[in-house]
């Protein structure tokens, strides 16, 4: 529902528009070619050998491309041009960016973050602007000297993407330590998933808390703990991450008699709205949740398991041990069915609402904790 | 710290950090940020202190570790000192075998 939504649907309007037209003047030009836009689902992923990326239909559940590029592998996170004809993938340990066609696997944009000796990881931290103009990056630097490390601040760095190869930063922002995870608003702010959630200015570069995690200080819970990195709100067109914290059952600190739980905090790409809650008992480990579109009040989780959830109520309601671990769930646009991915070498599709297995779609190499992006555009 | 005499420059940096009362800017590590020296436990025991929250089978889970730095005890450190180390093992269920224990290189 982020821009693929916004193309979704003036794609659909012109179709109605022009089938509106039609219809109109059937009398007149009864000659009128059919538009027809079809929209087709697709999901993208990366494995290794190298950095490997996998476009799938998921009509078919088949690959339908790869490309390989000459990167070293690592982590394989993942960011969609607006229109969804480049993924920019950063990789070779946390430290480059390929922008690859997806049609022709051309390499349209890359960027080596390192320079000299000053040492650039982003921890699975990438964005794209709105506009598709920029690609974002947050920079853990490091100044390598012959006897000792120089740990530099860490900033936000803005690269132009139709800059082509080997492009530098063309901007950089001061940036709270510490950031995984990121997007942007649609009105162009840069969320990042760190300590708190922060949302930083594009044009000043100033950022604030939008929502405390590990400095919220609600009587009663301990804090926050979180780790992600992996962004799986995008079909919800949602800032998504997943916290565990503890629930005290009388002593505040009484971790002994406490109940632990998960929740998640989102925010909300349109219209920036921020908020976290709790949504079920934490009884096994879990790596990255989702709510259903459609129905957001159901959380899926993954691990070793694939489990359901009821926010509202925040009671397991479904739960099935799975083949084996897979760090990332995500979903069809129309919440009918569950891809989960990102480690060994495939792809399980599961129905939402009976947890029935109904396709195993098989890689190359391994996928690490690469992430998966679905999104639609014409096939 | 008074059992505790510093010796080395890093060791005199953690006493000044104590003088000046800076340890607050140490925060409980949240989000992960590669290397983490975690004691937390992940390869031996679950954080139930069993099993059946371990990545299965551990194939599933060893790039996971090793390309993050998270686990740099367990698994080489991807990300910065053994960046080759799945070079010749492009799926760890299947290429494992080519998988090497590492050993830090002598300094000329």
């Amino acid at each position: 529902m982020n821009s693929n939504f916004y193309h979704t649907l003036f794609l659909s309007s012109i179709a109605l528009l022009l089938t509106g037209c039609q219809s109109l003047n059937t009398k007149e030009q009864t000659t009128t070619p059919t538009v027809k836009v079809s929209e087709k689902e697709f999901l993208i992923t990366i494995t290794r050998p190298n950095t490997t990326l996998h476009l799938i239909d998921l009509q078919t559940n088949k690959v339908i491309r790869q490309c390989d590029l000459a990167a070293g592998p690592g982590p394989g996170t993942l960011v969609m041009s607006p229109d969804n004809s480049i993924a920019y993938i950063l990789t070779n340990h946390f430290s480059d960016i390929y922008g690859v066609n997806i049609d022709n696997c051309d390499v349209v944009f890359s960027t080596q973050q390192s320079t000299d000796n000053i040492r650039v990881k982003s921890i699975a931290s990438i964005a794209i602007s709105p506009d598709g103009k920029e690609v974002y990056t947050h920079q853990n630097r490091v100044k390598m000297m012959n006897d000792h490390y120089e740990i530099l601040p860490p900033q936000i760095a803005a690269f132009n993407t139709s800059a082509g190869l080997n492009v530098k930063a063309s901007r950089t922002f001061d940036a709270p330590r510490q950031v995984a995870t990121m997007d942007t608003l649609e009105s162009g702010g840069l969320i990042m998933g760190g300590q708190d959630i922060f949302l930083m200015d594009m044009n000043s570069g100033k950022y604030e808390v939008i929502l405390p995690s590990l400095n919220d200080e609600q009587p009663g819970y301990s804090a926050k703990d979180v780790l992600t990195v992996w962004q799986m709100g995008k079909v919800n067109n949602e800032y998504y991450r997943m916290y565990s914290r503890a629930k005290y059952n009388g002593k505040e600190g009484d971790l002994t008699n406490a109940d632990y739980i998960w929740g998640h905090e989102i925010v909300n790409l349109k219209t920036g709205k921020a908020e976290a809650k709790d949504f079920g008992p934490l009884e096994s480990v879990l790596f990255t949740s989702i709510r259903r579109p459609g129905q957001l009040n159901r959380v899926y989780g993954t691990l070793n398991d694939l489990k359901e959830y009821d926010s509202t109520t925040q009671k397991l309601i479904h739960s099935i041990d799975l083949p084996h671990t897979y760090y990332c769930i995500n979903f069809s646009h129309d919440g009918s069915k569950i891809y989960l991915s990102g480690a060994l070498d495939s792809i399980a599709v599961y129905d939402a609402d009976t947890f029935d297995k109904l396709a195993h779609i098989k890689l190359t190499g391994d996928g690490s904790m690469s992430t998966s992006i679905i999104f639609k555009r014409q096939g | 710290m008074k059992h505790l005499k510093a010796i080395n420059s890093k060791a005199h940096k953690v006493n000044e950090a104590l003088k000046n009362d800076e340890l607050d800017e140490v925060m409980a590590m949240q989000s992960p940020v590669g290397c983490t020296a975690t004691t937390d436990p992940g390869w031996e025991v679950d954080m139930f202190g069993s099993v059946s929250g371990l990545c299965q089978p551990m194939e599933a889970d060893l790039y996971g570790c090793s390309d993050p730095c998270w686990w740099p005890a367990q698994v080489p450190d991807m990300m910065n000192t053994y960046p080759d180390w799945s070079k010749n093992a492009d799926s760890a269920t299947k290429d494992w075998r080519n998988l090497d224990s590492v050993y830090p290189e002598e300094k000329e």
